[in-house]
């Protein structure tokens, strides 16, 4: 048996974005925060999304945390996140 | 150089050629290598320097002069932690023991204070060789350290966790006394968590040759290749200053100190070299089978530098086929997340109290750990290797954007590198690292920035120890699809699509994401990966998944014991009917109350679920407690509902009480009072659990587990009496008479029956007898009740827990513990 090995890679280079929607699953809430379209769309659904995500706690993490991973706190809920997705879609892919 | 810098006889040497030649034979060594030489010869590495300093807390002027006048600090040995110290001004409500109400840090730090401290030092160097290189090696300090000699800056370190040395050469009295002068800086909001203050973990001295040895963390060992009964361990030695005619000595030494294989050669900058060995002990979690890898520096006979330090021979690999294998064998990660503190010690890292956490997590199952959010102590590394305890160990809680104002981000463009060099080199041989993690829940991960970071990090691990792969603790997978080139991608994965928070892991740990990992693993199939924070509330779903996922690991509760800090995340309450289920934890709460473990080592109700599914217990019961009418419970995400294992509750009598029985098997019953008042199968959709509603009336519940109709565990909770005594119980009859050893003492309060009260709260006072004195004493309550470092603390559920510290000097202690009413607790332990 031979041991496994992770070699270093040799130089970086950025990696090519392919285009994507923002969603609520895998964009950070942050990158929502900083498109303003997007954001419009968020606070139509969740009016008082910037107190929900705006305290002490949950603050420090907007570029940590997408809405979907908030679910389970309790911050957010599965419908309001549904339709904001279907509406991200309309804002096409980036 | 003298030539008693160390000696090794040249005719040893020479025996040390002939093991050589001979290859995989174990020989018994005897004079032939120095393993064990005492500690109080002079030179050599890992002097102890943790006794005798000064400390005076708050800002000093001039206090790094030699000539300052510290006869006025207090007195102390290292490890210290100023933070679990009791505040000045108690004030019933606001200042309690250690804990305050306007701390900066609030409920991130346990409503801790920081602030500045100073120690100071003197010391001789006239023992040892007049022209020795002497540097100060710190473990760790916490946090902006700055040293000086003499009054001579002599350096620093701003990262709180890694280990760091510092030259004292240049400004040393080789005969008179000189004074280390330590400054620390815990200022701001700076964590998330308790921190500690100050020197927290130990410092030594190395004693060195003054232009040759080998360099510090200069030896890497990996075992390459398991094969017919032999193993292959390689070994790449960076030697400082060689000259011709120098041999590099590497040897494996069994426990018992025979040689068990031994490799010379010339030493050069960089001396590679290969041990073989013919049936080999193998290192696992399950069997920690050690060896001692020894490296000496010979110069015409004299070694003139000699390192010794724990290696286990192992093979650990990865793949999404089979998971996890150790030596081959498959192995699922049973992991829990552990903060540094050691409880009512603060951050103070004792070996015996980082020993003592793991092996009250191996009873309860637990082989893997993670050292959340930063490299952990030697010490506790050690205890795993020693143990057997799988470890990952993590850098960071932050890179480029900080989580808290004044933390680690501030210095992360200028030290990131500092951190990981450290923290790669100093352990990158305990066979208990499995995976270097550069950071948890890193904000703004997947920008274009982040992602650069996260390649500049991964593969700053790698370039250090190619042997282990990279991991990252993600709270989902953020940041779109991307695709690197050949050059930039990691091995296997140019050209292919990845996620931003994932392209250049090895090994993705996902933190509270049960559900996405089975339906991620659909789209890349190619990835392992494990659960690098858990609510203790899904152990069922993530055993379930284990058992039948071979591409998931495992999982990391988060956490395994309770932690000072990030007060009540764990936290239980009664709400009023009709009001928003939402609980904020404050002051007084102090500690994280989320363990399965809690502050003193006592098992909570989460912890009596996992030994049932963990396969530890057959059967587990406890009950709800009995809310006020009109109020319903509030559990926390990381929390767990709050039951006991007790049948004691005076005041519900008639009233009906959830009943909560884990069982390995497929039938459970509940009697009390020898009546059949609950049966129930248990089936897959159960997850193990039985829940029975039962009127309260005091005397036995009994629970009963089946499988098959055959009984195969039976547990009893019965209401005790009134408290009538307390009981002190010593982990060890025996304790270490060392000033850096500890002994463990739990207080009970029992009934006339011995029965501990299992909820319980009463002052208990402590006397002390003997040569030790008191390290901690408290409770695991998770408010604020007190001091830890009197002797006087509150029982909470029915125990407290004594922590003796040795004074270095050997006799019989007599502990005494005393509470109003109740007949004294008495043991007499003896420290050798």
């Amino acid at each position: 048996m031979d041991a496994p090995l992770y070699p270093p890679a040799r130089a970086f280079v950025m990696p090519r974005r392919l285009p994507g929607l923002l969603d609520t699953k895998d964009t950070a809430i942050a990158d929502l925060k900083a498109i303003p379209q997007a954001w419009a769309v968020v606070k139509a659904e969740i009016p008082n999304v910037e107190a929900r995500v705006g305290n002490e706690m949950i603050k420090p993490h907007l570029g940590n945390f997408s809405f979907r991973s908030l679910l389970q706190f309790g911050v957010v809920k599965s419908d309001a996140l549904d339709r904001i997705d279907q509406k991200l879609k309309a804002l096409g892919e980036r | 150089m003298a030539s008693d810098f160390l000696s090794t006889p040249r005719r040893n040497v020479l025996v040390m050629a002939a093991v050589t030649a001979m290859g995989g034979i174990a020989i018994k060594a005897g004079a032939a290598h120095s393993q064990g030489r005492p500690a109080a010869e002079p030179g050599g590495r890992r002097q102890p320097f943790d006794e005798d300093w000064r400390f005076m807390l708050g800002e000093q002027t001039g206090a790094e002069n030699r000539a300052w006048d510290d006869t006025g600090w207090r007195l102390v040995d290292l490890p210290h932690d100023w933070s679990i110290a009791d505040q000045p001004g108690q004030t019933p409500g606001a200042v309690v023991g250690p804990f305050d109400k306007r701390s900066i840090g609030g409920t991130a730090t346990g409503f801790t204070n920081g602030g500045e401290g100073w120690y100071r030092k003197h010391f001789r160097v006239d023992s040892y060789p007049s022209d020795a290189r002497i540097e100060i090696v710190f473990d760790a300090a916490y946090l902006k350290t700055d040293v000086w000699l003499n009054g001579r800056s002599v350096g620093g370190s701003v990262s709180g966790y890694t280990p760091f040395a510092l030259d004292l050469t240049p400004y040393l009295d080789r005969s008179g006394d000189n004074v280390i002068a330590v400054r620390v800086q815990n200022l701001g909001r700076n964590s998330r968590w308790y921190s500690g203050s100050g020197l927290y973990r130990s410092v030594e001295l190395d004693v060195l040759h003054p232009t040759s040895r080998v360099e510090r963390w200069g030896v890497t060992a990996w075992t390459s290749k398991l094969e017919n009964g032999r193993a292959v361990v390689d070994l790449s030695s960076e030697v400082v200053g060689p000259e011709k005619g120098d041999i590099l000595i590497s040897r494996l030494v069994e426990p018992d100190g025979r040689i068990a294989v031994e490799v010379s050669t010339p030493a050069t900058t960089v001396t590679r070299q290969s041990l073989h060995l013919r049936g080999p002990r193998l290192w696992s979690a399950a069997r920690p089978e050690l060896y001692s890898l020894e490296t000496e520096l010979v110069r015409a006979g004299v070694a003139l530098d000699r390192l010794v330090q724990p290696y286990g021979i192992r093979i650990v690999a990865f793949d999404a086929a089979k998971g996890m294998t150790v030596n081959g064998e498959r192995v699922k990660l049973k992991g829990g997340c552990l903060h540094h503190d050691n409880g009512l010690l603060g951050a103070c890292a004792y070996p015996d109290a980082d020993e003592r956490r793991l092996r009250l997590l191996k009873a309860r199952g637990f082989n893997a750990i993670r050292s959340s959010h930063n490299p952990s102590s030697r010490s506790l590394r050690e205890a795993c290797d020693r143990l057997g305890m799988f470890l990952i160990e993590e850098a960071f809680d932050t890179w480029h954007i900080g989580k808290e104002p004044q933390d680690f981000a501030q210095q992360f463009p200028e030290h990131w590198h500092t951190v990981i060099e450290a923290m790669v080199r100093s352990a990158r041989n305990s066979p208990s690292v499995i995976m270097w993690s550069i950071g948890n829940e890193i904000p703004f991960r997947s920008t274009d920035e982040g992602v650069k970071w996260q390649w500049t990090l991964a593969n700053a691990v790698k370039r250090l120890d190619p042997t282990r792969p990279v991991t990252a603790g993600l709270n989902g997978v953020l940041g779109g699809q991307l695709i690197a080139e050949a050059d930039t991608a990691r091995p296997g994965r140019a050209g292919k699509v990845d996620n931003a928070s994932t392209v250049f892991l090895d090994v993705p740990g996902y933190n509270y994401r049960l559900e996405d990992i089975a339906a991620e693993q659909a789209v890349h199939p190619e990835r392992v990966v494990y659960a690098s924070e858990t609510f203790a509330r899904d152990l069922y779903d993530y055993q379930a998944l284990q058992d039948e996922a071979p591409y998931f690991l495992g999982e990391f509760l988060w956490t395994a014991m309770d932690y000072l800090g990030e007060a009540g995340i764990g936290a239980t309450a009664r709400l009023k009917n009709g009001a928003y289920p939402i609980y904020l934890p404050g002051f007084p709460w102090v500690n994280a109350w989320c363990g399965d473990i809690d502050l003193i080592g006592e098992q909570k109700a989460s912890s009596l679920a996992r030994d049932v599914v963990w396969g530890v217990s057959g059967l587990e019961v406890s009950v709800q407690r009995p809310g006020p009418e009109g109020t319903f419970a509030y559990v926390s995400n990381w929390g767990w509902p709050d039951e006991l294992a007790s049948w004691s509750w005076p005041g519900s009598e008639e009233r009906m009480l959830g009943v909560v029985v884990h069982a390995a098997g497929d039938t459970v019953e509940v009697h009390l009072n020898g009546r059949l008042v609950g049966s129930k199968g248990l089936g897959p959709s159960d997850r193990r659990r039985a829940e029975f509603q039962i009127a309260y009336a005091p005397g036995k519940l009994e629970a009963f587990s089946y499988r098959d109709g055959r009984r195969i565990a039976h547990k009893v909770l019965e209401t005790v009496g009134p408290a009538a005594s307390v009981r002190v119980v010593p982990d060890r009859r025996e304790g270490g008479a060392g000033r850096g050893a500890l002994s463990y003492f739990r207080i009970e309060i029992v009934d006339a029956q011995g029965r501990v009260l299992p909820d319980d709260q009463r002052r208990v006072d402590l006397v002390i007898d003997g040569p030790a004195s008191l390290g901690a004493f408290g409770s695991a309550n998770p408010l604020a009740t007190g001091s830890f470092q009197s002797p006087h603390a509150e029982s909470y559920r029915g125990r407290a827990l004594l922590i003796l510290r040795g004074n270095g000097q050997r006799g019989t202690v007599k502990v005494n513990a005393r509470s109003a009413g109740l007949k004294d607790g008495r043991v007499t332990v003896t420290m050798a």
